[in-house]
């Protein structure tokens, strides 16, 4: 049993990084990126390679992974300069179906289809960190990192003025404020975070493949940031433990027949998620657009 | 001191005796996980009901001393959901043998079922990579470039020369391009061109149009999935009149009901239903077709295999007095290897696959029907 805890743990950890990492975009900058998955994956398959070509140094991984993903986020970052709202969630699309299928191609760097098997055990400036849980203490321990980053962030005038672009974009840029720059930034910052739990979740799995980094996946991530409460620090981490330990939960009704497993939690899931939006449509930690 | 140390040994093996007796009567933890929901889920349930027919036949003939509990998990198909549910399996359920599919769900729990020391047994994946993934990963089903190489003499009895290949870009396609790409001059023939489709491909209409201006004897198509059906239909439907080939995925339900499928061969695993004569095979038949009213796939077979595999394993632990876990499980088939099954008698090789007699399979009529 602790082991299975330790094991939900710590995918709830970096899909709490993760989450938070796009609440940065979404709840902080108003940029709906669907394409959130795709730096995932660059960080991961970053991560990945590192580790099978050099060394498994986590630091050096998490290195690579948010330099590799903040760098490619510049194809996020620029039709976001142009276009927001839908126009700009039908641009993310784009770029997510593009990045599946260069993941599924690019066999070199990715292993294709196939993926990459025999990611090497992590290890931290020569210290074995691989035992599940003193990876979850280093997962924590990210978390933390990138959680105080943003706070710090969003307490300052970089985050004001995020959030007064987010809020009115012309009405930001009359007060002199530089739009380009400043969602520029945004972008690669979430991005290169995004990336660093891409390395934690590659180096946690031991097998990267594309399957991880499909449009469900950036859709997940989104529903866990919109469910907890856009722009707060704990609402993207609420709904990362809603839409991972909800499911799990479910496996343990022990009525329900092997046969129909799959359809009965999803039927009780969605049902959950339903309710939800209509009774707290803030998220479960959000606050009404009044009290941002 | 006598009486004491008897008075501590009598509470002692008071104490512990109910535990013991738990033992003896607690069931055999098998898992399954399999995707249960999504747009997979179709192969879950085919793969859930041959096992649950193999565990009626296990417990109506009395094979084990102790009852299986069988316990469900949905891999969603995805990577992910595999390594949770495997975890779950493993470490809290107790499973010690564990039946999957899929891929990206077996590369992700196999290291996990690995450190656990918890039996794999795979029976839906047919890619090459999934041989030799770990110890603890077997497969109960040939690899698809055992089916090519079976499927190479039938077509040079045939004198089907120029073959046209559309496969998916991943290990299960690009095998059966190197198998074919090898195997064909050796067999007097030779691939006429090669197209290589994405994974995620629905459209194969422009595919149809070069396919048809190479003029190729035959046509030989791996993928799996939805993409089977589409690719089908899409063929025949841009004029492709050609004989038209694939591997055992072209016995799943959703291709043998398409009227395009007509005429379509396949190779498989010995799965002659009609006039099988081992008893095993007789009465797994003649159950799938009472209790669902139809014939069984070769997914069905795959899977009634894996979970016969288990009471085969478990029965001989049973009679050496060895407790049933995955370390004993696993060397007990290394020991014994060879195992009577449904199709007939197979032998696990080295890489962890399955040997098991091939045959080739026709559609007519939205049934299969062997013919070589």
């Amino acid at each position: 049993m602790i082991a299975y805890l330790t094991n939900l743990a710590t995918l709830a950890t970096i899909f709490g990084i993760l989450a938070a990492s796009l609440n940065l975009l979404i709840g902080y900058a108003g940029i709906f990126s669907i394409a959130h998955a795709v730096f995932f994956g660059l960080g991961a398959y970053a991560g990945a390679q590192l580790a099978m070509l050099l060394v498994p140094d986590l630091l050096l991984a998490c290195l690579a992974g948010g330099l590799v993903a903040g760098a490619l986020s510049l194809c996020l970052a620029l039709p976001a300069l142009r276009v927001r709202g839908e126009y700009f969630v039908a641009a993310s699309l784009g770029l997510q179906m593009m990045a599946v299928t260069v993941f599924s191609e690019a066999h070199a760097f990715t292993g294709g289809h196939g993926g990459l098997v025999g990611i090497p055990l992590a290890s931290l400036l020569g210290f074995d960190i691989s035992a599940p849980p003193t990876f979850l203490v280093v997962c924590l321990v990210v978390l933390a990192l990138v959680l105080v980053v943003i706070r710090v962030l969003m307490r300052g005038s970089f985050g004001r003025s995020l959030m007064a672009i987010r809020d009115s974009e012309s009405a930001a840029e009359a007060f002199g404020k530089n739009v380009a720059r400043l969602k520029t930034l945004a972008v690669v910052l979430g991005c290169a975070m995004a990336g660093v739990a891409g390395v934690l979740f590659a180096f946690y799995m031991a097998f990267v493949n594309v399957e991880s980094f499909t449009l469900e996946q950036s859709i997940l991530v989104m529903a866990m940031v919109i469910i907890g409460g856009t722009a707060t620090l704990i609402g993207p981490l609420v709904g990362v433990l809603l839409l991972l330990l909800l499911p799990a939960g479910l496996s343990f009704l022990p009525f329900i027949p092997p046969t129909e497993i799959g359809s009965v939690q999803q039927l009780i899931y969605g049902l959950a998620m339903a309710l939800l939006m209509i009774f707290r449509p803030a998220g479960l930690a959000g606050r009404s657009a009044g009290q941002r | 001191m006598l009486q004491r140390r008897t008075f501590l040994l009598t509470t002692a093996a008071g104490l512990a005796a109910p535990a013991v007796l738990r033992a003896q009567g607690s069931p055999y933890v098998v898992g399954t996980l399999f995707p249960m929901s999504g747009p997979n889920a179709e192969y879950g349930m085919l793969f859930t009901n041959a096992v649950q027919l193999a565990f009626e036949h296990i417990k109506a003939d009395g094979m084990l001393k102790r009852p299986i509990d069988l316990r469900a998990q949905d891999s969603l198909a995805t990577p992910q959901g595999g390594a949770v549910g495997m975890q779950k399996l493993a470490s809290v359920d107790g499973a010690s043998y564990v039946m999957l599919g899929f891929t990206g769900v077996s590369k992700a729990a196999a290291p996990i079922g690995t450190r656990s020391k918890v039996m794999m047994v795979n029976g839906g994946g047919v890619g090459p990579d999934l041989a030799g993934l770990s110890p603890y990963f077997w497969n109960v089903i040939p690899l698809v470039n055992q089916e090519v190489k079976a499927l190479l003499p039938w077509l040079r009895q045939k004198s089907l020369k120029r073959i046209a290949l559309i496969y998916v870009d991943d290990p299960l396609g690009n095998s059966v391009l190197e198998q074919l790409r090898k195997g064909l001059p050796e067999a007097g023939g030779e691939l006429a061109d090669t197209y290589s489709v994405p994974p995620t491909a629905q459209q194969f209409a422009a595919v149809a149009a070069k396919v048809r201006s190479v003029n190729a004897d035959a046509v030989y198509f791996a993928s799996y999935g939805a993409q089977q059906s589409q690719i089908i239909k899409q063929l025949r439907d841009n004029g492709i009149k050609q004989q038209l080939l694939t591997y055992s995925a072209g016995s799943i339900p959703s291709v043998l009901s398409l009227p395009e499928s007509e005429g379509l061969v396949y190779t498989s695993q010995a799965a002659d239903w009609s006039s099988a004569q081992d008893p095993v095979t007789q009465r797994f038949v003649k159950d799938w077709r009472a209790k669902h009213n139809s014939d069984p796939s070769i997914y069905h077979q795959n899977y009634y295999n894996a979970m016969r595999l288990f009471a085969l394993l478990a029965q001989e632990l049973e009679k050496a007095g060895t407790p049933v876990n995955g370390e004993n499980l696993l060397a007990t088939l290394l020991k014994v290897r060879h195992f009577t099954f449904v199709g007939g008698e197979g032998t696990f090789q080295d890489n962890g696959t399955l040997e098991l007699p091939m045959q080739i399979n026709q559609i007519h009529d939205g049934r299969a029907q062997k013919i070589a």
